[in-house]
């Protein structure tokens, strides 16, 4: 069942117009949260967090601060929503925050746009062995 | 040029305590918001500025073939897009696009795009490894081919490295630009990293966080494997340099006021750097020949950049 009324959780991979969540809902409410506990575990600098902001900026997106998962549920509860969609993450950390939510909301990961389709997972390993899958097919476009 | 902070527009829906401005003055107005909302975050902001405008800006002195025969160089026509990629700002699909279209109107030719295309193909590699691997990136990958017990390397990185004072004109030099613009050359990021593993016998580890505290593309598969290829975790031997090496792809700018240039550490050919860093063992001797060489200076070809099969 589709959502009718979703928000949207833009994490730090997808901070561009080609975001999928904002394609699919370009007038949803929309949140970007800052992780502060990754910030301090990593010890984050500063000038990381501003090249972040400025990205965020460009979003429409309502900025936040603390735990990532409270925040996107309790952005999505003062909105009345009934999903949160977003952008699928490759962070392990992101992926866990994304099952966190989705524990207490129900929550879509769309696909961003892929650097090359291939037909069958490639062979990872070693570069080499991708590429002599990816190359040719990224070169189709040419 | 500094840009001013991207145009806001108000948002659609009504703001609530806690929503963090959006409306700040300019950089200034963003830096102290930071310094007081993120105490723990240290350091001014970078002049490498987000956005897509920035990106855009970024992009358009993209030159994909002058990429391909400059990349090595720190002067370099290199792209500088990756902080913008990393987040998403920039898509690797867009950037394809927008080469096969320099391509076109140039008059050029695959030969002439494929360097990009590749290290194109590169992040995307990563970034295939990373959801194959999840947080194991953090792990070691394989055994070193160092000949060094695992253990004998330190898990902090040197007080002298973090503050830039090793009197190493280069590796202090890199440090300032990582640490003030949050951007370094690859083979800057390669070369520093080398000295810290190999030289200074810290753990690829330390050095990895370090670069993620600052770097603005902060994209720890990239960066925690690529310091593992140079550790030899992550590939089939370890990668160094020497003098030669370094001072031919910065055009001798480090070389020429360095207060160490008498006593370089990196001074000498690949043999006897070789021996002198690692303990022998068949995968390291088993080396292509133009590693071999007696000058006394060393070549200044190295075993460059990425794993190779």
């Amino acid at each position: 069942m589709p959502f009718q009324n979703p928000i949207l959780w833009i994490h730090e991979e997808a901070l561009g117009s080609r975001n999928p969540a904002r394609l699919a809902w370009s007038n949803a409410p929309a949140l970007f949260v800052f992780d502060t506990q990754w910030i301090e575990d990593a010890g984050i600098s500063r000038k990381r967090l501003g090249f972040l902001y400025e990205c965020a900026l460009d979003c429409s997106v309502t900025l936040r601060k603390g735990d990532v998962a409270a925040e996107v549920i309790r952005f999505a509860e003062r909105h009345q929503a009934d999903g949160i969609v977003t952008s699928r993450p490759v962070d392990p950390r992101l992926e866990r925050i994304a099952a966190q939510i989705e524990s207490q909301c129900p929550l879509e990961r769309l696909e961003p746009e892929p650097f090359v389709r291939l037909p069958r997972p490639p062979r990872l390993g070693r570069f080499s062995r991708y590429w002599r899958e990816a190359e040719p097919v990224v070169w189709e476009g040419f | 040029m500094v840009l001013p902070l991207p145009p806001v527009t108000p948002l659609p829906w009504p703001e609530q305590p806690g929503d963090l401005p959006r409306d700040l003055a300019d950089r200034d107005a963003l830096d102290q918001l930071l310094a007081s909302e993120f105490p723990s975050a240290q350091g001014p902001l970078s002049r490498i500025q987000g956005g897509r405008q920035a990106a855009e800006s970024q992009l358009q002195r993209m030159d994909a073939k002058r990429y391909g025969r400059s990349r090595n160089h720190l002067k370099g026509a290199v792209t500088r897009l990756s902080p913008w990629i990393r987040h998403g700002v920039l898509t690797l699909a867009e950037i394809r696009e927008v080469v096969f279209a320099q391509l076109r109107d140039r008059g050029q030719g695959r030969d002439d795009g494929g360097k990009l295309i590749n290290e194109l193909g590169w992040r995307d590699f990563w970034q295939r490894m990373w959801s194959d691997l999840g947080d194991s990136i953090h792990e070691s990958q394989e055994e070193l081919k160092t000949g060094h017990d695992p253990a004998s390397y330190s898990r902090e990185l040197p007080d002298d490295v973090r503050e830039g004072r090793t009197g190493l004109a280069c590796m202090d030099g890199f440090r300032d630009d990582l640490v003030s613009s949050g951007w370094l050359h690859n083979h800057a990021r390669m070369w520093m990293a080398a000295y810290l593993v190999h030289w200074r016998r810290v753990h690829w580890k330390a050095g990895a966080d370090w670069f993620l505290e600052h770097l603005l593309d902060g994209d720890p598969a990239s960066n925690h494997l690529s310091w593992q290829w140079v550790a030899s975790s992550f590939s089939h031997k370890p990668y160094f340099f020497n003098r030669g090496n370094l001072e031919r792809y910065s055009d001798g700018k480090y070389c020429k006021s360095c207060p160490s240039a008498d006593t370089c550490p990196f001074e000498g050919s690949y043999d006897q750097l070789e021996s002198q860093l690692f303990a022998p063992q068949p995968a390291i001797r088993d080396v292509p020949s133009r590693r071999r060489n007696n000058n006394s200076r060393g070549s200044a070809s190295a075993a460059f950049a990425r794993p190779k099969r």
